[in-house]
């Protein structure tokens, strides 16, 4: 990995434990890479086994749980094996993305079911299985380690792009959601936050344009070392509980 | 007490019964619990998640099926989970009391067990038949994929429909090292915490692997509650030592909470942090040294969860309490009212109580 960045030290997330869906390709699989060179217990969740064994072995000490968020039946059984495996939370990563209609089509050329699985996957994934690991992210951040949600986002979010209707929509939703909830849970002291990759040069891109002049994209590395930059920025800010810290003495 | 048979954790008509340190009991809403609390309490929860603890299959020497119900666990190190102390059953499922479960296939050191995509042995029986020491194959997130995905939540006859995950996972459920739902947490939301922090109220969490509530064995239940492991962190300690310090309570949600509370309780009502096994049983003799008040289930007479509760209430309250949860049609079980107990002022005295009369708000 190129390495001008003062924050990329194999030290600098040591002990931090991060959970990333989509985590065989794209960014996903370049967070996955970013994180555990930064030091970071890393589980990642992806669909499709043969995938989720290749990138275990690629990375050897990351946790590949097999299961697919758009499934609400999944979502516990992914939350036990990350919590189990990592004994906890601190960042959880919502990358996992569906276009919905592919090839992409206006939205009066989509089926119901296309938007449908947009949502479930790009909005609703991200939304259960946060609440379902909330309690393990306000446990950290009661403790001091900080908890962190980042929803990946995209510019389909706030700009209007033909023949994006389905994607776009639901990271407007995501969008959305992101901000509300980061208002509510601030005072536990959890952030949810909205991250924009960029263009960049992913399967998923590929699947969307495949016209694409690919040497005008963003290298997924690059995002992913953004994001982990982004991470480290947050996570500092965060500060113990100097009216907790204060009574250790007594105790 | 009547079983309450839906899994729905708020209910908006759930109901709790209040009874003070003086023994006045008072019948509220749960929705008004914090109204109960003053500034400078603190109140502490388990935040453990409900394992799928159930776990059927088949018992490879008699091919007879089996189900297993995880009890117990030595550590709560996500890496420490191919051992566990368990409950057997024989066919049939929860629908079924476990008082007439049929009798599991005689268990032996070594028997082998095919429970789903997870292979176990039978590594030893304990003190009775029924209770063994199951050891796993295969590595940690072997185990942790098989269980989430072949388990079942325990649950028992007086809930007929399947529960779900997300039925026994309070809203603030973390680490999932319970057995069965640490169930008073399920009074608490996202809301209740705000309006505690807006009070002056701390909340704080622990994690105890709450363990399983019946075997329907007289026998087995006799051993209830068994070794469970606990986590305390830093923050919860401090939080309790500065309350302490300001005169706040320190409010229990749930048994849990009092057994690793109590059992982490140094002198002079400092809190041990870190990890612990809470062995001790508590019960009418115990002298609460650290626990001012529980939010608790309703609980029978007979279970472990009752006789803790004991602690907390004058033997002459007792009587009075079950009256009013009888008169009042409080339900029971996991799913439903609660009560709230401040440790008594003047617990086992024989004194004749002189508010007898003011019982009923």
């Amino acid at each position: 990995m190129s390495n001008g960045n003062a924050y990329s030290t194999d030290t600098q997330f040591a002990g931090l434990r991060v959970a990333i869906t989509g985590g065989t390709s794209g960014l996903g699989l370049a967070l996955v890479g970013e994180l555990l060179h930064r030091g970071a217990q890393v589980a990642f969740v992806a669909r499709r086994r043969d995938g989720v064994e290749r990138v275990r072995r690629d990375y050897p000490g990351t946790h590949g749980i097999i299961g697919d968020v758009s499934k609400k039946h999944d979502i516990h059984p992914i939350a036990i094996q990350i919590l189990g495996t990592l004994g906890g939370l601190d960042v959880l990563i919502n990358n996992a993305s569906d276009l919905g209609p592919v090839p992409l089509a206006l939205l009066a050329d989509t089926d119901c079911e296309d938007f449908e699985r947009a949502l479930a996957t790009n909005v609703l994934g991200p939304f259960r299985l946060t609440k379902a690991l909330l309690g393990s992210l306000a446990a950290s951040a009661r403790e001091g380690r900080g908890a962190l949600v980042v929803n990946v986002s995209s510019d389909a979010a706030v700009n209007a792009y033909p023949y994006w209707g389905a994607y776009g929509a639901s990271k407007a939703a995501l969008y959305h959601l992101s901000r509300i909830w980061d208002e509510e849970l601030s005072a536990q002291k959890i952030r949810i936050l909205s991250f924009d990759p960029g263009d960049m040069d992913t399967p998923l891109h590929a699947t969307a344009a495949p016209d694409a002049d690919r040497s005008t994209l963003k290298r997924p590395e690059t995002a992913a070392r953004e994001l982990g930059d982004a991470i480290a920025a947050v996570l500092s800010r965060g500060a113990p509980d100097s009216a907790v810290a204060a009574c250790e003495a007594v105790g | 007490m009547i079983a309450a048979s839906l899994p729905v954790q708020r209910p908006s008509n759930a109901k709790l019964l209040v009874v003070d340190r003086y023994g006045h009991i008072r019948h509220r809403m749960r929705s008004e619990f914090a109204e109960l609390l003053r500034p400078g309490d603190v109140v502490i929860a388990n935040d453990a998640a409900t394992l799928p603890a159930s776990l059927s299959g088949r018992h490879r020497p008699t091919g007879r099926p089996i189900e297993v119900r995880l009890a117990a666990r030595d550590s709560l190190s996500p890496h420490d989970i191919s051992r566990f102390s368990a409950v057997t059953f024989g066919a049939g499922d929860f629908r079924t009391r476990t008082e007439d479960r049929p009798k599991p296939p005689t268990l032996n050191p070594g028997d082998r067990l095919d429970l789903g995509p997870l292979r176990a042995t039978v590594a030893r029986v304990l003190n009775h038949p029924r209770f063994i020491s199951l050891q796993f194959e295969g590595l940690p997130a072997e185990i942790w994929e098989g269980l989430s995905r072949h388990g079942r939540p325990i649950q028992y006859a007086h809930l007929q429909i399947p529960l779900e995950y997300w039925d026994t996972w309070t809203p603030i459920a973390g680490l999932p090292v319970a057995f069965e739902p640490p169930s008073a947490g399920f009074a608490l939301d996202w809301r209740l915490l705000a309006s505690l922090a807006a009070r002056g109220v701390r909340f704080g969490t622990i994690t105890h692997a709450a363990g399983i509530s019946s075997t329907g064995d007289p026998e087995l239940d006799a051993l209830l509650p068994l070794n469970e492991p606990y986590r305390i962190p830093a923050s919860t300690a401090s939080m309790i030592c500065a309350a302490r310090s300001r005169r706040g309570r320190i409010i229990a949600v749930g048994t849990t909470v009092v057994r690793a509370l109590e059992h982490a309780a140094g002198l002079y009502g400092a809190v041990r942090p870190g990890e612990g096994i809470a062995t001790q049983k508590i019960g009418p003799s115990t002298r609460l040294r650290l626990v001012d008040a529980i939010l608790s289930g309703t609980h029978e007479p007979g279970t472990s969860h009752y006789e803790l509760l004991r602690a907390f209430v004058a033997q002459q309250t007792l009587p009075r309490i079950n009256k009013e949860l009888n008169a009042g049609s409080y339900r029971t079980h996991e799913f439903g009212d609660s009560v709230f107990l401040e440790k008594a002022a003047l617990r086992n005295t024989h004194l004749p109580y002189w508010n007898n009369d003011r019982s009923i708000a």
